[in-house]
């Protein structure tokens, strides 16, 4: 493994335009990871058609990039300003943001730098020795089934977080599932509430609906602060955490390390429900739960390793089997397919040095967010210090162009609006933005993989549950949602 | 009533009317898949019989307690924000029309085009936002959109909306075309 890991960071750094490409996709990643109102995905798909000019390895090798330093770089803004740069970043909006308004900003980000690089870093050096192994592993164990099951499981989790009661904590998360059935269903290609728009027929993008839920409804409510006199800038701190601060975090970062990875892995899930279960666990494994969203740097830990780490689980499946785990990796298929190629199994043996390429690239990727994340960190700290009416319209404008160009389609401009002015009421009210963007993100999958396993196991039950990942998964879900219904009914109130 | 409100009860009829219009539409294609037992129409059903059951839970909740947070509950980020005063009108007229300049904007894209569009959005939203000395908003607007062509346009080469009336197709013709001679010059 060493040999080949030198032999692709050899083959990184022996050619300047290699070296150009990982440099731009290092930067090009954090800076629109960072830039509140577009993400990485936003320059994943400008860059799309221009990859076909490029070496397959140095195609696949800047989407790889992007994904690592953009997942990093998606937390800036989920800490300063509540807006995720990535639906993966949302859970470190949870107690980063508050952090930024106690002030606290540059323990939060200087958290989630250290934290993206660890969680990366180790995610990449397990993809490097664990790829072939895993892929036989998840060939023979994982299915439709077991993915559904993660995927109830997950949505459980997610739905016991944001919430101001578990009652809005599920509908944020059923309304997510409901969107999702827009469009056409994944076994029939019947289409489904187009309300007459043909351009609803491929359903709502979720680029467009997670900016509008995220990034338009926080200008939203900023701008009803403003119009109010609510409005209170955020203060600007600039000082890190301590190394013993990070030190009593050892054991959150090793647990969401092990959740990232196992999430990441399994195809189609991606980093998204990697940093929801690593706060969930976070929050589960805490004696002082109900400091959680209010500012604990553990959550910022938790989430933010959690997601890093998946980014190299999240190869697995892709290079392995073909499957992407998210709309990056999705993204990077059309690359493959770009270039004639199939990622998979056979990718091993046809083009290993692609592989190896990739993954040095990725292992330098997460030590750069390190190093640039903490030179960088200070300099974006100052963004806090512009006047909000000023960095408003240039969020709004970004958004605008991030949710039209990955189609092409002012109705995706219009459903982010639109989605902005829902996630504005529903955030009044108390309901889980996060969660209802991973149900929409979920639901599809969710959807999918329950039809396919339905059909292996003939609709029979006690086949479904003869597979003991399914069984732990379902029974872990089940007592989840029971332990929610015990304490909606039971616990009394908080706060009025 | 217990502790409900209006704002409750206005609340759980937009639920239900979401249940009600989605479960209705649904026949529109309530089609059996030959290779799917539960066809077109099962996943979608079941959600909504969960949003139901979901919606009558969160409803009892609010007539025994109201708005209260739930004790234990983790991820809120708003807990301590303070509840908006809307009895001055002219505060509902600022919010509204915050709420309504991306939808004006997002609808004339297709006729007006990004290049058009955009330095009169950007003027209107710092506007929007409470800034009233007219150098800065000019300042700030032509810094925005310059940011905006320098790098989604000269940079990036991305395919923003052009417009499809005169003289804002013509304007967005001529942007781009500056921008392939600047092109052609390197």
């Amino acid at each position: 493994m060493v040999e080949k890991f030198l032999a692709g960071s050899a083959a990184l750094f022996g050619d300047p335009i290699t070296i150009a490409i990982f440099v731009f996709g290092v930067i090009g990643g954090m800076l629109f990871g960072a830039i509140p109102g577009v993400s990485m995905l936003t320059l994943a798909a400008i860059l799309l058609p221009f990859t076909a000019d490029l070496d397959p390895a140095q195609g696949v090798m800047l989407f790889a990039v992007i994904y690592c330093t953009g997942t990093y770089g998606g937390a800036i803004t989920a800490i300063l300003f509540n807006i995720p740069g990535a639906p993966e970043n949302a859970p470190t909006a949870f107690d980063g943001y508050p952090m930024t308004r106690q002030g606290k900003s540059g323990k939060a980000v200087g958290a989630a730098v250290l934290c993206s690089a660890i969680g990366g870093v180790a995610s990449a050096l397990v993809m490097m020795a664990a790829t072939e192994p895993l892929a036989n592993w998840a060939i023979r164990n994982i299915g439709p089934p077991e993915i559904f099951a993660l995927v109830f499981f997950g949505l459980a989790v997610a739905s016991s977080v944001g919430g101001r009661t578990i009652w809005k904590g599920w509908m944020s998360v059923l309304l997510g599932l409901l969107i999702a059935t827009i469009g056409q269903d994944p076994v029939g290609g019947i289409n489904r509430y187009n309300f007459g728009f043909t351009d609803l027929a491929a359903g709502i993008a979720f680029v467009p609906a997670i900016l509008g839920f995220f990034a338009v409804s926080e200008i939203f409510v900023q701008a009803e602060k403003k119009a109010t006199g609510q409005y209170d800038a955020p203060k600007v701190g600039m000082s890190f955490p301590s190394v013993l601060e990070l030190w009593a975090h050892k054991f959150a970062v090793v647990r969401s390390i092990l959740v990232g990875f196992f999430c990441g892995i399994l195809p189609g899930i991606g980093a998204t429900l990697a940093a929801f279960m690593g706060y969930g666990e976070a929050v589960r494994w805490s004696k002082n739960k109900e400091e959680f969203g209010k500012g604990k740097l553990e959550g910022v830990i938790s989430s933010e390793t959690a997601n890093n780490a998946a980014t190299g689980a999240a190869m697995i499946p892709l290079l392995a089997l073909g499957l992407p785990g998210g709309a990056l990796t999705a993204m990077m298929v059309a690359v493959f397919q770009m270039h004639d190629l199939e990622p998979g199994p056979l990718v091993f043996y046809n083009s290993p040095e692609l592989i190896w390429i990739v993954f040095a690239a990725m292992f330098y990727a997460n030590l750069s967010i390190l190093f640039i994340g903490l030179i960088e960190t200070k300099t974006i700290l100052y963004l806090l210090k512009i006047p909000f009416q000023f960095l408003a319209p240039l969020i709004l404008l970004l958004a605008t162009i991030g949710a039209y160009i990955s189609r092409g389609l002012v109705l995706d401009v219009m459903v982010m609006f639109g989605a902005g002015i829902i996630g504005f009421l529903l955030r009044r009210t108390g309901y889980s933005i996060p969660g209802i963007v991973l149900g929409l993100i979920l639901g599809k999958i969710g959807e999918q993989n329950f039809a396919q396993g339905m059909q292996m196991v003939h609709y029979d039950m006690i086949t479904y549950f003869s597979r003991p990942i399914c069984t732990i998964l379902i029974i872990a879900g089940t007592l989840t949602l029971a332990a929610g219904v015990y304490r909606a009914f039971s616990s009394p109130k908080e706060a009025g | 009533m217990g502790q409900l409100t209006k704002a409750h009860l206005v609340e759980g009829a937009a639920w239900s009317l979401i249940v009600v219009v989605f479960f209705g539409y649904s026949f529109e294609f309530n089609q059996s898949i030959e290779i799917y037992k539960f066809g077109a129409t099962g996943w979608p059903r079941v959600i909504l019989l969960l949003l139901l059951l979901v919606t009558a839970g969160n409803f009892y909740y609010q007539f025994r307690h109201g708005s209260a947070i739930q004790k234990g509950r983790v991820g809120i980020a708003e807990t301590d924000e303070p509840e908006t005063d809307y009895s001055d009108p002219a505060t509902l007229l600022k919010v509204a029309g915050v709420l309504l300049t991306p939808f004006i904007f997002a609808y004339l894209l297709k006729p007006v085009g990004m290049y058009s569009g955009a330095p009169v959005f950007i003027a209107l939203v710092i506007y929007l936002f409470g800034e009233r000395r007219w150098k800065w908003i000019l300042g700030i607007t032509l810094l925005i959109y310059a940011i905006l062509l320098g790098l989604f346009v000269v940079v990036l080469n991305a395919p923003l909306p052009q417009g499809n009336v005169s003289p804002f197709y013509d304007f967005s013709g001529f942007i781009l075309k500056m921008n392939t001679n600047l092109q052609n010059l390197w």
